[in-house]
């Protein structure tokens, strides 16, 4: 398996494409960034910080409140929580799918408040996301799917092709490459989503309940592979209600009435 | 579905062969806007082609107008029954002898004649029917004569007479011109506007049954103007084929009601019929080309708009 992602490795191009993005994006930085204390350096760069975080849908209740943390970059971890806790809520935050209430989230050395709108598309080229729902384009094929985020990055296709198939070889979908969603199974959809969201090599993986729609073999094999991932230097998030796939040294984050509790690399939040 | 699903499957990956488009293609969806735009282009390509034809026949009958004048000489007493055609030579030798003037003509009295025909009919007419006596006088290029004196001077020597430089008529023309002029600018507003209308209509219908995939887009990182650039493209080539449709649909049309009105031996005045010009096959291109803009603009727009008020925060 990890053979097969060195191949991947060879992605030079749109590996040298999206670090010339993270060096536009460090030179904004120091330009716009007003909060000193926030380390901004290339090393922290994929650091998630959460600072006294709130968050509430117009004027309801608070889903989130006072939420703090800092996951550090190559980290991997779960975010646990029942159903309608807010775990769905604190990764779309993470992904910049909306904007805090309160409080301070940094994220790529940026305080997310100060992003402007027009920043956000390149910032969401460094993460990669999956969902529960798999979010593929049915009138696309698997390797289509999964080569979009390269077409939309305005990649050459035949700079990314043997990179596309070979992430599907090791996602396990080498031959259901031509494959429509539709006639996928529930893991073969999920795996199809996972290969989509890292086929850039991103610095943030966000999963929200990824096992939520397989059985459990498939669910242990798919946490096995964000491992996997994980290993190769991504920040892992993964959002599940399903304890019993996460391995006991996680780093988890329990979110319950809109607190957060957790251990983070031994630490203790909240 | 299924079938043709398993069908697809069952391909093998030709990494040669061209990949899907990223937006889908909708006929059902598309097909309403497309015959919008095409009757939008027909009515505007006709609206053109009429403005046109009707300036050139405005244009023509002005120039054939221009440096023409015509004397009727009326008898010498009010009341009496005709003309001395003594009188007709004596205005003749008078108005040659003006600087102005060109060429002096004394019409027949059958040119008379048939100017009453369209009250009288075609029958023949009484010997003794007084007809005034008309003389067409030719002005050198660019030369003009002042009526009223040229009146006086007859009226001095004895000869009554009226002259009509049909300025009257060049006015008319003018005016109406104008009028059609105003309202073809009107017409051609009225189709821009519906063109965007249905442009916006048709975009925003676009992104609601395309929904999912613009959270796919934005999720990928995909910048606003990228899916804003997938619609337009998409809408604007369409705009692009409606329009050459409709302006092509208009030329022929036109066309067709030249030949309609050459066989009956009439002239369509505000179509350019059986003549068509370079500058109305340049409208009929133009067309398709500013339908296309305009509607690339307009979705444009809309994308931007929605996805920043809906999908990006």
């Amino acid at each position: 398996m990890k053979r097969m992602w060195r191949s991947s490795e060879k992605m030079s191009r749109v590996n040298i494409k999206r670090q010339n993005e993270h060096k536009n994006t460090g030179q904004h930085i120091s330009k716009t960034h007003k909060n000193p204390n926030i380390n901004s350096s290339p090393e922290s760069d994929a650091n998630i910080h959460f600072e006294r975080v709130g968050f509430r849908y117009g004027r309801e209740g608070e889903i989130l409140s006072d939420v703090s943390f800092s996951l550090p970059p190559g980290s991997m971890t779960f975010i646990i929580g029942p159903s309608g806790a807010g775990k769905s809520t604190l990764l779309k935050l993470i992904y910049l799918h909306m904007r805090q209430s309160r409080g301070h989230i940094t994220l790529f050395g940026r305080d997310t408040s100060q992003i402007e709108r027009k920043e956000i598309p390149a910032l969401k080229r460094r993460m990669g996301i999956v969902l529960q729902d798999f979010r593929l384009i049915d009138h696309l094929n698997v390797y289509e799917n999964v080569a979009l985020p390269l077409r939309v990055a305005r990649s050459k296709r035949e700079d990314y092709r043997e990179d596309v198939l070979g992430l599907l070889k090791w996602v396990g979908l080498g031959s259901r490459a031509h494959a429509l969603p539709p006639t996928l199974s529930g893991g073969e959809k999920q795996r199809a989503a996972i290969a989509r969201a890292v086929i850039t090599k991103p610095d943030i993986l966000i999963a929200d309940e990824p096992t939520g729609n397989v059985d459990a073999d498939m669910g242990r094999r798919l946490i096995r592979l964000f491992s996997e991932l994980n290993r190769l230097g991504t920040t892992t998030i993964i959002a599940t209600h399903n304890t019993a796939l996460i391995p006991e040294d996680a780093n988890m984050l329990s979110i319950e009435h809109g607190q957060v509790k957790g251990n983070i690399n031994g630490e203790q939040i909240g | 579905m299924v079938s043709k699903l398993a069908d697809l499957n069952k391909q093998q990956l030709d990494l040669t062969a061209k990949m899907q488009p990223i937006l889908p293609y909708d006929k059902k969806n598309d097909r309403p806007l497309f015959m919008v735009l095409v009757i939008l282009a027909f009515l505007a390509t006709l609206t053109l082609l009429a403005t046109a034809s009707g300036y050139r026949a405005a244009a023509s009958w002005s120039h054939n107008l221009q440096g023409k004048l015509t004397v009727q000489i009326k008898p010498a007493i009010e009341g009496a029954d005709s003309v001395n055609p003594g009188e007709a030579e004596r205005a003749k030798t008078i108005l040659s002898k003006l600087e102005p003037v060109a060429l002096v003509t004394i019409l027949p009295p059958e040119y008379s004649k048939s100017l009453l025909e369209p009250w009288l009919g075609d029958v023949a007419l009484p010997e003794d029917l007084p007809l005034p006596i008309l003389l067409d006088v030719r002005l050198h290029g660019g030369q003009t004569l002042d009526t009223k004196q040229v009146v006086a001077i007859l009226s001095g020597v004895g000869i009554r007479a009226d002259i009509d430089d049909h300025s009257q008529w060049d006015e008319e023309i003018k005016r109406t011109i104008s009028a059609a002029r105003v309202l073809s600018y009107l017409a051609l507003g009225l189709i821009i506007i519906a063109s965007i209308a249905a442009s916006i209509f048709a975009t925003r219908a676009g992104l609601t049954s395309q929904r999912r995939l613009m959270d796919v887009l934005h999720q990928v990182g995909a910048p606003p103007s990228y899916t804003a650039r997938l619609l337009s493209t998409r809408f604007a080539t369409s705009g692009f084929k409606a329009g050459g449709i409709g302006a092509l649909a208009a030329l022929l049309v036109s066309v067709f009601v030249g030949m309609m009105f050459s066989t009956s031996g009439g002239f369509s005045y505000f179509l350019p019929g059986l003549h068509l010009s370079l500058t109305d096959i340049y409208l009929g291109i133009a067309v398709p080309s500013v339908l296309a803009l305009i509607i690339a603009a307009t979705s444009w727009r809309t994308v931007i708009k929605t996805l920043y008020s809906e999908i990006y925060p």
